[in-house]
């Protein structure tokens, strides 16, 4: 059965515009929806909700076709940055505010108990607090208590951590992800860090400039990119230009500035003069020692000179000269080990999946 | 001994003895300034001369006049100013600032320049004046409806920008939320929107009403009779001279700071939460 389902959906708004977006989302699963500031994810799930009336295409919640009902009508649950609770009005009073909107569209037909619901989210000793001095993990389960209260058939979520240091983000990421699970209703979200992707998805949506330009499971297109734009949206930090030297489909050849590499995977057409370009995670290139590396470890063995460390934390990004700009990610304990400072020499080992081509 | 601040947020040595001695030097003066006159008119009256000046009734019926035109006046901002704040709020349209600038016009007006032009538009052969009283037997001079469009005219502002800046202030992703909530339009702003924005409105309410029960110039030029406190005490000034007035004066002044102070507690009274804190 599918949850959402968005067909040709067009818009302009301001600046921000949605240019033919169609997807759809099956029951019970998690979207994340990626692009950068400006990209439209915003406005798009405004407009799922109601906000925004398209000048074409057609929402369908379930079963039901939503496009000309008003937002209090479409039955979502929307989570805002910083979850949005009402500052004046306590925890219990801002659940039970969802809980009496439903009342109001359904005739009483279900009362939701507040207090059990506050408990079931692990909150029911902050019932009567203010939401202004809840910490951020208590005001994410408010909220999703008070969407819950609700009855929705989809949950909206609008960067809800944008706000947040990184600490703070990733408890609750896995937070969500488990309520998400544990309430098995389809949700949408969206973000403009890849970091959020894995954790919480299993569909993963890029868009750019008011266009989806890539959608699917999170795993195929978390690795393989359609173009050089979703490389950047996905966070892929080497894109290199070459030229398809030969090769067949299983195991392609790639020169990039007269060094070759050697491809595994599909095909991509290049551009007429035979462009194309690489793109490649640089925690996906190894580096070692460029006397003692394993034999066969990977197809792809480059000698190259490092140009700059850039130390971040518990992880290290290098950047090499092979020829060409290469950059890799390493565990920063092992930066001694490998002797790694600007000059040094260092061989960076490749596997030929871990490589990605793309049309320029 | 100079009161140190108990706290200081500012670079440090702007908080050195000195330049809070200075500080408390010119605070001392406008303090001064402002309370002088005012305690003045006080300490020259004994409780007798005020009851007295009080069971006065052309006195009387001066300062209810002026209490009603006030919250007339109010009430009357609150119509029609606070939705056209929300709508200046919340709307992008081209000449928004054009639109802003003209509510801010009153307070730039001298107010016998706005009397004089109210009474030329509301007076007898105004373009409202005349067409109200011939077809909906509404007068504008010499009435209760006069007082209150004097002093609506050079107190509107206030209520409108203390209003809109209030609005802006409450997220529209809040009401966003709420409506995805189930609640309509109507009951968002009932519900969210306002309750958000109460303590702007609210003093907004309390500046226009402060302003419309101190108004004298506008007022006295569209409607002389029946007078309000300020006409009374001016005319008098007038009659019998500064002491007689002053009275009068003191008489007023203890009703608006009353009223005022009023006012401001019920528009800060409200707790952020009921039954809020942990």
């Amino acid at each position: 059965m599918t949850a959402l389902a968005v067909a040709g959906l067009s818009l302009r708004l301001g600046a921000f515009t949605l240019e033919d977006v169609s997807f759809t989302l099956p029951a019970n699963d998690v979207m994340v929806v990626l692009g950068s500031n400006g990209a439209g994810k915003s406005v798009l799930l405004e407009t799922i909700a109601g906000f925004h009336r398209p000048a074409r295409g057609r929402i369908s919640i379930g079963d039901r076709e939503v496009t000309a009902l008003p937002p209090e009508q479409r039955r979502v649950g929307f989570v805002v940055q910083n979850f949005g609770l009402f500052p004046h009005l306590s925890v219990a009073q801002n659940v039970a505010l969802g809980a009496r909107g439903l009342r109001r569209s359904r005739a009483g037909s279900d009362r939701v108990d507040v207090a059990a619901l506050l408990a079931r989210f692990g909150i029911g000793h902050l019932a009567g607090a203010s939401p202004m001095v809840l910490s951020p993990g208590e005001k994410q389960r408010a909220a999703l208590a008070r969407a819950e209260a609700s009855h929705p058939d989809l949950f909206l979520l609008d960067e809800p951590f944008a706000a947040l240091d990184a600490a703070a983000r990733g408890q609750l990421r896995f937070e969500l992800a488990r309520f998400l699970r544990e309430l098995r209703l389809p949700a949408l979200f969206v973000t403009h860090d890849y970091v959020d992707v894995a954790a919480l998805g299993n569909h993963l949506t890029l868009m750019h400039a008011g266009r989806i330009i890539q959608s699917g499971a999170v795993d195929d297109v978390f690795h393989r990119p359609v173009s050089r734009i979703a490389a950047d949206i996905l966070g892929f930090e080497n894109q290199l230009a070459g030229r398809i030297e030969g090769g067949e489909a299983p195991l392609v050849r790639v020169s990039i500035a007269g060094t070759v590499l050697r491809v595994a995977g599909v095909a991509v057409t290049p551009s007429a003069t035979g462009e194309i370009y690489v793109v490649l995670r640089a925690e996906n290139v190894r580096l070692t020692h460029p006397i003692d590396a394993p034999a066969g470890a990977a197809e792809n063995r480059l000698i190259g000179t490092v140009v700059a460390l850039e130390p971040q934390g518990a992880l290290t990004k290098v950047t090499l000269d092979c020829g060409f700009r290469l950059i890799a990610s390493l565990m920063s304990r092992d930066v001694p080990a490998l002797g790694l400072a600007p000059g040094a020499a260092v061989m960076a080992l490749i596997a030929a999946s871990d490589i990605h081509l793309v049309r320029p | 001994m100079i009161a140190v601040p108990r706290t200081w947020r500012g670079p440090e040595s702007i908080g050195s003895p000195l330049v809070v001695l200075a500080a408390w030097l010119c605070g001392g003066m406008l303090l001064t300034f402002i309370l002088l006159p005012l305690l003045q008119l006080f300490a020259v009256q004994t409780a007798g001369t005020l009851l007295q000046v009080a069971r006065e009734s052309d006195v009387r019926d001066a300062l209810t006049l002026s209490i009603a035109g006030a919250v007339l006046t109010a009430l009357v901002a609150a119509l029609f100013g606070v939705p056209f704040a929300y709508f200046l709020a919340r709307a992008e349209f081209v000449g928004k600032s054009a639109v802003a600038a003209v509510v801010d016009v009153p307070l730039t007006v001298p107010h016998t320049v706005a009397g004089i032009a109210l009474l030329m538009v509301f007076g007898r052969h105004g373009v409202i004046g005349g067409p109200a009283e011939d077809f909906l037997g509404v007068r504008f001079w010499g009435t209760l409806a006069g007082i209150v469009v004097a002093m609506l005219f050079v107190s509107l502002p206030y209520t409108v920008n203390a209003a809109r800046i209030a609005f802006e202030g409450v997220d529209p992703r809040l009401e966003m939320v709420a409506r995805t909530l189930g609640m309509g339009p109507w009951r968002v702003l009932a519900r969210i929107t306002v309750p958000l924005a109460w303590r702007g409105i609210a003093t907004g309410l309390t500046l226009t009403f402060a302003r419309a029960i101190s108004e004298f110039g506008a007022v006295v030029i569209l409607v002389y009779y029946p007078m309000t406190a300020p006409v009374k005490i001016y005319e008098m000034f007038l009659r019998y001279g500064v002491e007689e007035a002053s009275a009068a004066a003191a008489l007023l002044l203890v009703v608006s700071l009353v009223l005022f102070i009023l006012f401001r507690h019920v528009a800060y009274g409200r707790r952020p939460v009921a039954g809020g804190g942990r």
